[in-house]
Parts: C-alpha cells; structure tokens; sequence
C-alpha cells in the first residue's frame, strides 16, 4: 500500500516513540483509526495529538500456531485491544512477561503504551 | 427503542418472496470434485427440489469464494447462466458479498427483486474449496480479508486470534468456564453426526478431546476452531403467486429482518461480548412482530462457540450472560429445549468460508420445508430464527423465518 498522511505520520510517530492519535482541527475530536475524512464532521483539516500512553485492556489473546505469511518466525505473539483513556481504541501486540510468556494479562487491566521503535503497530504492556 | 423500518410484505401477498427448494452436497475434503462442478451440482439439487427446471430460473445471484481470487474474479454467476443453458433466457447475473453475512444479505436481495417485479425466480448459489485449498495461503487469505491493512494486518493478526479475543473477552464478562464454552462444540457435534452431508458425520467429539487439544489462540484450542472445508450450497426464491401457480404446497417465507453493523476492524468493535445482536435482533422483531420465544429452531453463525452464545444471547433465545452454560445444560442438543444449528454448524459440518452462514440458512429453510433426515427433523417445526455475521463479526444479521403451506 501506498503511504498516505495518515498512515506515515501515525507510523512516524511511532518511530519517534510516540502513539499518535489523529485529532480533527475542525471538531476536535479524536479519531482511531486515522481516517482520511474526521467520520464527526467530514473536515479533511486532520492533526495529531500524542496519546497520554495509558488505557485498560479489553481483551487479550496468545497466538501460537498459524502466524500468518510473514509472522511465521514471530509465533507465539499476543495481541490485545487496548481503550486509551482518551477514549479511543485500537488494536496492538502486548510484550511479554520475564518468562517469555503472558500470563499475567486479563482483560479490564491497566496497560500503558511502550515505545517500540522500529515496529508498525502500538506495544503496549502492564502499566506501573 | 428501535426507530420505525417499513412493514415487511404482508404473508399471503401475490409478491410475498418465499422460498420453495435447497440443494447440498457433503462437506469436507473432497480433492476430486471441482468449483464449477459443485456450483452446477447444487443448482440442479435445489432446482429439483423445487418442482423447477433452469429454465424457471431468471436471476441467478452467487455468494462468493474465498478460496482464489481468480475464481472469484472471474464473473462465474454468468459462467453459471452457460451452464444451465440459460443464455438470453437469463435476465440478470450478479455477486453479493458481506463476509459470513452474505447468505442473509443474499436472501433480503433476492427478496427486494422479487416484492419489486425485477426477478420472478431466484436462485441462489455458493461453493468453497477451502477444504482442498494450500493451508498456508488460507490462513495468511484469512489474515487479509476482512482486517484493515494499514492497521491491524501489521499486528500479525489473522482469524482464529480474532476468534481469541472475542472468547476472551466474553468468558471474562460471563464467567463462563473453558468446559462450558467446549460443550458449545460439542452440541454441534450432536448435530453433525445426524447430517449426512456435515464433515464429521462420522467423529464424535467430547469437552476431554478439546481441552486436551492444542493452544491455538488463547484462551481457544484447535478443536474449538473452526475446520476448512469443500462445500457447496444453493437455494431458490419466488414470489408466493408463483410458487401457488406452480402447485407448491409447501414455502417457507420472511416474516421480517433486522442488522446491524458494528464495526469493520475488530480493534474498533466497542462491546467485544456483546457485538450488534441486541440492536439487530430489535429491528427483526420489531418488523415481524415475533419474540424469540416464537423460534422452533435456531440457525446461528458459529464460527467459535463465542460468536454463538453472544448471538443466542442479544436474540434472546437464552439468558444474558449464560449462553455457554446453556449449551452446556444441553438446552441447545438435539432433543433439547430449542434445537441449535441442526446440521452441525461451521465447526462441525465444516466453514466453507462465506458459504458456512449459507449452509446453516439452507438447514434452516430445511427444517421448516420438513424435509431434513430424521431424525435430525425438528418435528412440525414453524418458524426459525437465522442469525449470519461477516468479517470480524462486523455485522449481525437476523432473518425471522416462517413456514407457510397451502
């Protein structure tokens, strides 16, 4: 896919340690995914606003067999759905415990975002 | 409160779309057999099964694969028209896609045809090989479709994860154990192994053998996701003045229909255990006027036994927050309180991709024509409840079903 805007500076971000979250400079609300037009109010006067980091775990899961083309090497990996406190959600990969292993997420816990520089998607793990 | 929809045809209208005949053949790993080849198997199976010949056949409408995109792109509703010989007779020839959800989507289509005098017959086909397919292009197709690319594709994140998350989180709302969501499976089992045509017709299943499977995707074991088949499947409208014409004395016809999509990326869905059932179910019953307590029967997209206890629950057919334990009481069993995906569902006839929500539509159309074996027949049942999903669960999809004779 063709980088668009909202696809380079949210990735942007990242790179730089941040989790971006799109803000709309028309309504001012927050949008998650990017979108290409705010779905509030249809303004294309689209910014960033860096994300506070924390949120509460909605679900969590292991993936242990069947990574898909690309991801072979990476299994086993967790995935969870994290609400960001502003709000918003999004989908991204949880860190593992000391063990190499996730036992100790569950849903409804606090997690905070982790900077991982050099990836495409939010890290996120257990917040302090 | 649900907003106002029209009112749906009134039962006994000359343009009330019914439908009058189904075809199947078994599904599973069936390496010899071929697309087209199954595609045109079917269609005769349910024109027969309808007292018709293609020729009564003016709009044939497919529900695609997702095996191959060349199968795919390859305009085969209008191959179809060739091969029933239908050339110049036909009037039209088309595809409808909405992932799992296709088959209820397909049926409001075929209906709107014919209630508006665009189509007096419609048949409607499907066939998969996912069965027969490389298992590896399935799974990285099954990390594609329906997952936004720029987003959540770069997670990693394929099926049997989504699959994870939505167990996960419903087993944490409900309590539910990994006991009482693996007799889920089990119950589509029972049922399987009375469907002549369902993939493990001939393989019992207990909650020991799930529990004991391999993690796939936690908190889901490999026998608690769902079995890529071959499968084909097909069906046919008409309006009810033509089905009476023709002498059928016997139609099943929609006495209404509700949805709701709610979301695309799984990431964005805002209530994971509860997804777009009760608003869905809201909008079929406000238009059919029924209750769950109306339902003979249930046919309700399976994929995991989550995405079915959260349907059952928000169409109100079992206790909110107690849909594994309900299965698990066997309420759902043959023989049980309200029968559930009497041909065994995705997980136990076989997930023939978009086709899976098809095949339980087809069962359901089925039952209420009494014309499924025994003793898989639910006796003198009259009315079933469909419920389909796509994608990520994005949408649920509700069709109130009800037999009609004379």
């Amino acid at each position: 896919m063709a980088n668009s805007p909202i696809i380079q500076g949210f990735r942007d971000g990242l790179a730089a340690g941040d989790l971006l979250l799109q803000k709309c400079n028309s309504c001012q609300q927050l949008n998650m995914y990017p979108r290409y037009a705010c779905p509030h109010c249809q303004s294309d006067d689209l910014g960033w606003q860096k994300a506070a980091g924390t949120g509460t775990l909605m679900s969590v899961t292991v993936l242990r067999a069947g990574g898909p083309e690309g991801f072979e090497q990476e299994i086993p990996y967790a995935l969870g759905i994290v609400k960001l406190d502003e709000g918003v959600q999004l989908l991204g990969r949880m860190a593992p415990d000391e063990d190499g292993e996730w036992a100790s997420y569950a849903c409804d816990q606090r997690v905070t975002f982790q900077p991982a520089r050099d990836k495409t998607y939010a890290n996120f793990g257990h917040a302090e | 409160m649900a907003e106002q929809w029209p009112s749906y045809v009134d039962a006994g209208q000359p343009n009330d779309p019914v439908f009058v005949g189904v075809g199947e053949i078994p599904s599973g790993r069936y390496p010899d057999r071929n697309f087209i080849g199954d595609l045109t198997k079917v269609a005769i199976l349910a024109l027969k099964d309808a007292g018709m010949a293609p020729k009564d056949v003016d709009t044939i409408l497919l529900i695609p694969n997702l095996h191959g995109f060349a199968d795919q792109a390859d305009l085969v509703f209008s191959r179809m028209v060739e091969e029933l010989g239908l050339n110049r007779h036909a009037k039209a020839s088309l595809m409808i896609h909405s992932g799992g959800s296709t088959s209820d989507n397909a049926v409001r289509s075929a209906a709107g045809l014919i209630t508006a005098g665009h189509a007096k017959t419609v048949l409607v086909l499907h066939c998969e090989r996912w069965g027969s397919a490389n298992l590896a292009e399935m799974v990285t197709a099954l990390s594609k479709n329906g997952i936004p690319q720029e987003w959540e594709q770069v997670t990693g994140l394929q099926f049997n994860a989504v699959g994870g998350l939505i167990t996960q989180r419903y087993m944490h709302d409900t309590g539910s154990t990994a006991e009482e969501m693996a007799s889920v499976c089990v119950t589509l089992r029972k049922w399987a192994r009375l469907n002549p045509n369902a993939m493990f017709k001939d393989k019992d299943l207990t909650v020991e053998q799930i529990l004991a499977s391999k993690m796939i995707s936690d908190p889901l074991h490999a026998l608690e996701c769902p079995p890529l088949a071959d499968g084909a499947v097909a069906f046919v409208m008409t309006s009810a003045e033509n089905a009476r014409k023709r002498g059928l004395t016997e139609s099943v016809r929609i006495a209404g229909s509700g949805g709701c999509v709610s979301h695309y990326s799984i990431g964005q869905e805002t209530n994971l255990s509860v997804l777009g059932w009760p608003l869905a179910a809201e909008r079929a019953y406000a238009q059919s006027g029924w209750g769950p307590e109306d339902a003979d029967l249930a046919q309700v997209y399976d994929s995991y036994a989550a995405v079915t206890t959260i349907a059952m629950e928000g169409l109100g057919l079992c206790p909110k927050g107690e849909g594994a334990r309900w299965f698990a009481a066997g309420n759902g069993d043959p023989g049980g309180k309200l029968p559930v995906n009497t041909n065994g569902g995705l997980l136990s006839a076989g997930h023939t991709g978009v086709g899976g929500g098809t095949a339980l539509l087809v069962e359901g159309v089925r039952q209420l024509l009494h014309r499924a074996e025994q003793p898989r027949q639910v006796e003198g049942c009259r009315r079933a409840i469909i419920g389909g999903t796509g994608g990520t669960y994005m949408d649920a999809q509700v069709l109130l079903l009800e037999r009609v004779e004379g």
